[in-house]
């Protein structure tokens, strides 16, 4: 039969005629259309992630709703309130003239904060602190993966409409590190709703384990500090008032530290241990010794904290856990939770190397202290 | 508005029309590899090249199709759980104890009651269970 069938498709036949007539066409049409059949490829892949991360999304929004409902106790449905939180946003101030744009933006964040803090009080009357400060990181998580999908899109529908490959290639290219940034993101509602310790969470995790059984004090909005004695010296640590999820002020409680030991002048270091991001092939947990304030965010905190270490011409020194993006707002693994560990041996060394009886350290764990108290 | 939405998770699981294009590329490049080997131990060997880069690039696009299919419908779009523990110590006597999360945990929570003696079980840690290591290939 396969004898029979060569013959009809044989190349000196009509049929084989044909076929090889397409063959070549085929070749002519890629040459004109390579770059459409590309873009089309392209545009399917963007496709398949918008739609993963439509479903991350809805669920994000769904269980924000269903905490608030679950702990607020709302006389009403919150839907509405949540996805007005949801399509919040914050316009940065105008950068042509720099000169006092970190004022203008800490004002900015104290609105947005104050704001939030008080909508969800709101929204969740029967909430405790520490559950009203979950459900503000809960609906941030929501708001991220919901701008995450309205970019996505346009670009998607941008690129559907025009078929331009070069509008199609910039979201494209970037589309691995957007799917991580989103699993991570989306791996942070469980914790967020749970009120688990986080990966970043690891900075305040080392400050509450000199902390515990010292009294802590208010030193600055959401920020709580101890006076802890260790070899002769004393420790002011300082993290984020817990167990809500909250970073804290902490460029205003160094600043508030310092300027109350303005006088005695008895600080001598500061000491941050924050988490950071790991480059590939660096294994989670590792920890490196650095200087400089150890701080990420917008900025405005990391100012504070220069600004009133220069006026006190004091050395800062950064002890930075590694962990991969993954791990940054999810519930922490394993091996961060031992990193803590190694971290407060490195706080320990710094101390007695660096400073001598009788100083005082700020020692600052920079990070989301959720699930964690002092 | 956003709450009429739809929720459910895409089906992105390969179609009949998908599998029916497979089955008959399939069978065209089988052919045509069949052709193109006969065609080399004929008297007219310059005619293999054609049914075999044929037949190569029907097996190519098949392999391409199944990655592609593989890769979508393994694509599971829900919000990854975790088991979390939570580790409780005494600080009395050091017993030490580990159970799974419960909502309401947190780090330096004074917990249950010490069951070897009167004081009571602090939270020390809350992390993610270890996954078990998986066995090197032999």
């Amino acid at each position: 039969m396969f004898l029979q069938v060569a013959q009809v498709l044989g190349q000196d036949s009509d049929i084989g005629m044909i076929l090889q007539t397409l063959f070549s066409l085929s070749f002519i049409i890629y040459l004109f259309y390579a770059q459409r059949i590309q873009a089309m490829t392209m545009l399917r892949q963007v496709e398949v992630t918008l739609r993963k991360v439509k479903t991350i999304k809805d669920e994000g929004r769904r269980v924000s709703i269903e905490m608030v409902n679950e702990v607020g106790k709302p006389g009403r449905d919150p839907t509405p309130d949540v996805d007005r939180f949801l399509e919040q946003f914050v316009i940065s101030p105008v950068s042509l003239d720099p000169a006092g744009i970190v004022g203008k933006l800490d004002q900015l964040i104290n609105v947005s904060d104050y704001t939030n803090e008080a909508e969800i009080r709101a929204i969740a009357p029967q909430a405790t602190e520490t559950e009203a400060h979950n459900i503000e990181n809960l609906l941030g998580a929501a708001h991220a993966l919901n701008y995450y999908y309205k970019a996505i899109r346009h670009y998607y529908l941008l690129g559907k409409k025009t078929m331009n490959v070069y509008i199609i290639m910039q979201i494209h290219m970037i589309l691995p590190l957007i799917i991580k940034e989103i699993e991570a993101t989306s791996a942070a509602i469980q914790a967020f709703r749970n009120g688990m310790p986080i990966g970043d969470g690891v900075g305040p995790l080392v400050a509450s384990k000199l902390m515990r059984g010292h009294e802590s004090i208010d030193v600055a909005r959401e920020t709580v500090a101890a006076w802890v004695p260790y070899e002769g010296r004393t420790l002011i640590m300082l993290k984020a008032k817990g167990p809500g999820g909250s970073v804290g002020k902490p460029g205003d409680g160094v600043a508030k530290i310092l300027g109350d030991d303005e006088k005695e002048k008895k600080i001598k270091a500061v000491i941050m241990i924050d988490a950071a991001g790991k480059l590939e092939g660096e294994p989670v947990g590792e920890i490196a010794e650095g200087f400089g304030a150890a701080i990420g965010g917008v900025g405005v905190e990391k100012y504070k904290i220069e600004e009133a270490v220069k006026a006190r011409d004091i050395p800062m020194y950064a002890i930075a856990i590694k962990q991969d993006i993954s791990n940054v707002i999810a519930p922490m693994v394993e091996e961060l939770h031992k990193a803590t560990d190694t971290a407060l041996e490195s706080v320990h060394r710094i101390v007695t190397e660096r400073t001598k009886e009788g100083d005082h350290v700020i020692v600052a764990g920079i990070g989301n202290t959720m699930g964690i108290a002092q | 508005m956003m709450a009429d939405q739809n929720t459910q998770i895409p089906s992105m699981s390969t179609s009949w029309t998908t599998l029916a294009i497979i089955v008959v590329i399939g069978i065209f490049s089988l052919f045509s590899l069949w052709m193109g080997f006969q065609a080399l131990s004929s008297d007219k060997p310059e005619q293999s090249t054609y049914y075999l880069l044929t037949g190569t690039v029907g097996f190519a696009a098949i392999g391409y199709m199944f990655f592609r299919t593989k890769t979508v419908t393994t694509q599971k779009s829900d919000i990854p759980q975790v088991d979390v523990v939570t580790i409780l110590e005494c600080p009395s006597c050091d017993l030490k104890r580990v159970r799974d999360f419960k909502r309401g945990d947190y780090i330096n929570k004074d917990d249950e009651p010490c069951t070897r003696c009167d004081g009571n079980m602090v939270i020390t840690g809350i992390h993610r269970r270890a996954e078990p290591e998986k066995k090197p290939r032999q």
